[in-house]
């Protein structure tokens, strides 16, 4: 867990960096009638240097004096996470392509059959079910337009309704 | 009288056939949504504010409103019936209600939760209702060296209250403002720290980021132990009820002690989590028995909860009048009230005051219909943790996608989501903050306007920062509350040098 504080602290640091060299570029102090538009992102870049600074002193002497400490995930931790996180996104991708609809009822079907190992009845069920209900809900009666993907449009006109 | 007779108004509104429904659907989506790990209040709001867009703003508050409220109530079923806290104040319930529930009383452990809440909520609103029109009067006042300063006094609170490390407090703000400042920069036309991508030109919206970080981190966090959802199965009887209601008036000193701890520390931001805490604590150290303490102690249930309840009802008190949110929830619900148009603060009192008496009403037939609905369905709603993860899982992640998605229709927010979801899961387990980062986000815009005029008006001077009477004495308890376990670190450490030698 130690050398993750360091990583992020480090990275955090990079974000504030990048705050300061932007804030730089559009100039951050008094401009013509008021304060510049980089003044607010420098100073918020530049508290976040200096905390991260000392967030890393103080993780690297714990790092040098007691070692690495806990590890970051548990154990089979990685896994799981990474069973929730590619399919994630891969079901984000696939929305690209064929529209969140169609590509849930693939993540949905994929996570309850393989992950999960259930039924497959039950699982075509609910994986044509709930797209379903979410489309009427939100398309239909909320009226909120959901990601349709490149062939989404064209694979749901085969459907007759 | 005059509060008597906007009260009544209020009620009046709330009171409405189409709003008491909205305010049951809110309830019921709230208790579900506060008992699914990985969909919290604040989550739960920020994916049905697009929902929202639709209705009228009396109508929609009282919605979002209603899933805060019914989350609060449904937080304390997961956590007495399975051990798992649904959301971060519900912690503090674990210690004693699931040994209670383990101990083949759960049903009297849900009822001394529920009524509890219930109390805590009854205080929390009539705070509320009393001391919310003084409180904009006094807002009225305030000009943008008062904003600002109150904004720096919130989030130095912020820095002391959440968390260990002030440092990393410090960087989830920073974070949170240097979030909120990407994109188009209002007042000068420049684009900020877009880097010439075209996605960053819209900047990050707080909707997104919740989702993410409360949602998605908040899956991980559960997943990441291989959590099995293996619960304690309950019944609420009416003998529980009557049971809860003996033991409610047995310990009404600590009912009512944790209620005021949780409003208190309530209207100041990120107080619902430590409010919980700190009652259970108080509990336990003023207890008779303290050693029942851990295995099943009624007080040790109805302190937090009530606290839990009293902050979540308080944190409305500073964000209808100042405009500063006092949880992360509150912080997305005001968010969606600045979409509707309506800025939240001394001028809603105002220029909108039927909007603003509407919504205090519907929290009064809120807390009560919840409490209602909880007691008589709380066996149903802790049925849906038996659901498989597996099925679970992947239509609440569904759910969270479409949440990012609807806000402005872009597929870069779904990325963006998973994103925040690394990172709130990293900062979950690093110790950084999240509310902090949250109310930053939400804020940001506004403690950026409002320092910009202030030091217009100063003509560059940071004094008027300090002008009396009102940012003066704000900015220096803000210097205070910052400075002062520092200094006290000092003063110690040097007084034990000084007794070694």
């Amino acid at each position: 867990m130690r050398k993750a504080d360091i990583i992020v602290a480090l990275g955090l640091m990079v974000v504030g960096l990048l705050a300061l060299g932007d804030a730089v570029r559009l100039g951050f102090g008094w401009g013509m009638s008021g304060p510049e538009s980089g003044f607010f992102p420098f100073y918020m870049g530049l508290g976040i240097v200096i905390s991260t600074f000392f967030i890393l002193l103080r993780a690297i002497k714990i790092y040098k004096k007691e070692g690495s400490g806990k590890p970051l995930i548990p154990e089979g931790g990685t896994a799981q996470i990474l069973w929730v996180l590619l399919p994630a996104i891969g079901v984000v991708l696939l929305t690209e392509l064929l529209g969140l609809h169609l590509a849930t009822v693939l993540y949905l079907a994929f996570y309850m059959g393989i992950v999960g190992k259930i039924h497959w009845g039950k699982v075509i069920l609910l994986s044509v079910l709930v797209p379903l209900v979410v489309y009427v809900l939100f398309d239909r009666i909320f009226l909120i337009p959901l990601p349709e993907g490149i062939w989404g449009k064209n694979i749901l006109a085969l459907i007759p309704f | 009288m005059d509060i008597l007779s906007n009260w009544i108004m209020g009620l009046s509104v709330a009171l409405q056939p189409y709003n008491i429904m909205i305010a049951i659907v809110g309830i019921v989506l709230g208790i579900i949504v506060g008992v699914l790990p990985g969909l919290g209040g604040a989550n739960g709001v920020a994916i049905l504010i697009p929902i929202t867009f639709a209705m009228s703003p009396t109508s929609a508050v009282i919605l979002l409103a209603c899933i805060y409220w019914g989350a609060l109530y449904g937080g304390g079923i997961c956590s007495i019936l399975f051990n798992i806290p649904g959301e971060p104040w519900a912690v503090a319930v674990t210690f004693d209600g699931y040994p209670m529930a383990k101990s083949g009383r759960a049903g009297k452990a849900l009822v001394l939760s529920f009524l509890s809440h219930g109390v805590g909520a009854i205080i929390g609103v009539i705070l509320l209702t009393f001391f919310a029109p003084i409180i904009a009067e006094f807002a009225l006042r305030f000009g943008p060296p008062e904003t600002a300063a109150v904004m720096v006094l919130t989030f130095s609170a912020m820095t002391r209250l959440g968390g260990k490390s002030a440092l990393k407090s410090l960087v989830a703000i920073f974070l949170g403002f240097i979030l909120a400042a990407v994109g188009l920069d209002i007042v000068s036309g420049k684009l900020r720290m877009t880097f010439g991508t075209v996605p960053l030109m819209g900047g990050f919206h707080f909707i997104v980021a919740v989702i993410g970080l409360f949602g998605l981190g908040e899956i991980f966090l559960t997943v990441e132990e291989g959590l099995k959802m293996e619960g304690v199965k309950a019944k609420v009887t009416l003998k529980d009820i009557w049971d809860g209601l003996k033991d409610l008036l047995r310990f009404r000193r600590i009912l009512i002690m944790g209620s005021l701890i949780g409003c208190w520390l309530g209207i100041q931001p990120g107080g619902a989590t430590p409010a919980s805490f700190m009652a259970y604590g108080f509990a336990k150290s003023s207890a008779a028995d303290k050693d029942q303490f851990g295995k099943g102690a009624s007080s040790g249930i109805i302190a937090p909860e009530a606290a839990g309840h009293g902050a979540g009802t308080a944190a409305t008190l500073p964000m209808i009048t100042l405009g500063i949110p006092g949880s992360p929830t509150m912080a997305v619900i005001m968010g969606g009230l600045m979409i509707m148009g309506l800025q939240p603060g001394p001028m809603l009192f105002k220029e909108h005051a039927d909007f603003v008496w509407g919504f205090i009403g519907s929290i009064w037939v809120a807390n009560f219909l919840g409490l209602i609905l909880v007691l008589a369905f709380a066996p149903a709603f802790a049925a849906i943790l038996r659901i498989k993860f597996s099925i679970l899982m992947p239509i609440i992640i569904y759910v969270c996608a479409i949440g990012a998605f609807a806000v402005n229709n872009r597929m870069i927010d779904i990325y963006y989501m998973i994103i925040f979801g690394i990172v709130g899961y990293l900062f979950k387990k690093l110790d950084y903050p999240m509310a902090p980062m949250v109310l930053a986000l939400v804020l940001g815009n506004l403690a950026e306007s409002a320092t910009r005029q202030a030091l217009i008006m100063g003509r560059g001077n940071p004094l008027i920062f300090f002008r009396p009477p009102i940012a003066l004495p704000l900015m220096l308890i803000a210097l205070f509350l910052f400075f002062w376990p520092t200094i006290s670190k000092w003063i110690k450490r040097s007084s034990v040098k000084k007794a070694v030698t």
